[in-house]
């Protein structure tokens, strides 16, 4: 059996763009532990998963998300 | 050739606002030199907690401003917002098909819950 083909969350609700400020929204595509989700999981288009790449890596850069969640140093 | 670019600041948090105001107000008087750039859009975001320290200090003062100018104004003015100590981190980059404003209104993405499981962590 074969699933159905996932669609991509962020063309599904309008956005073109994805904005590196909006760290709400970049949340949702880490994992537990901060990494990038990977696209096979969020059904993400690859258009928008490089986007997705370089707006989370410079919400790292801003400390507005953490470069790996849960450390404490 | 003027370009649109977007910075975002992040002040130490122990500034008073009106030290910031002058800070920004310096920052950009090197932009705006000679008419060949102009400032829009400054949004403060205020006091943020910071995802992990930065110069030993966990909040910062969030700024985000929006402007316009030559590229060969950019260096100068990289150099004075990278020596002032107020400042422990800024990002500038080039905002062409961003969206305008500096704070969106965080638009709502639905995710698939039973979907999203990390199977390599």
């Amino acid at each position: 059996m074969r699933r159905p083909a996932k669609t991509c969350p962020v063309c599904e609700s309008g956005v073109r763009v994805l904005d590196y400020k909006d760290d709400r929204t970049l949340g949702r595509f880490l994992t537990e532990r901060g990494k990038i989700l990977p696209s096979r999981l969020s059904g993400m288009c690859a258009r928008h998963q490089r986007q997705l790449a370089t707006a989370i890596k410079r919400a790292r850069q801003l400390a507005l998300i953490p470069y790996i969640k849960g450390y404490t140093g | 050739m003027a370009r649109r670019y977007e910075t975002v600041y992040i002040f130490d948090s122990a500034l008073e606002e009106p030290a910031v105001a002058e800070k920004l107000e310096r920052f950009h008087a090197l932009l705006t030199r000679d008419g060949k750039g102009s400032v829009s859009n400054v949004a403060h975001w205020g006091k943020r907690t910071l995802s992990y320290s930065i110069k030993k200090r966990d909040s910062g003062y969030y700024v985000v401003a929006q402007f316009e100018a030559a590229a060969d104004l950019l260096p100068e003015y990289e150099r004075a917002v990278k020596l002032d100590e107020g400042v422990l981190r800024f990002l500038v980059v080039a905002s062409e098909g961003l969206p305008a404003k500096p704070e969106p209104a965080a638009p709502v993405i639905a995710t698939e819950d039973e979907e999203l499981e990390e199977d390599e962590a």
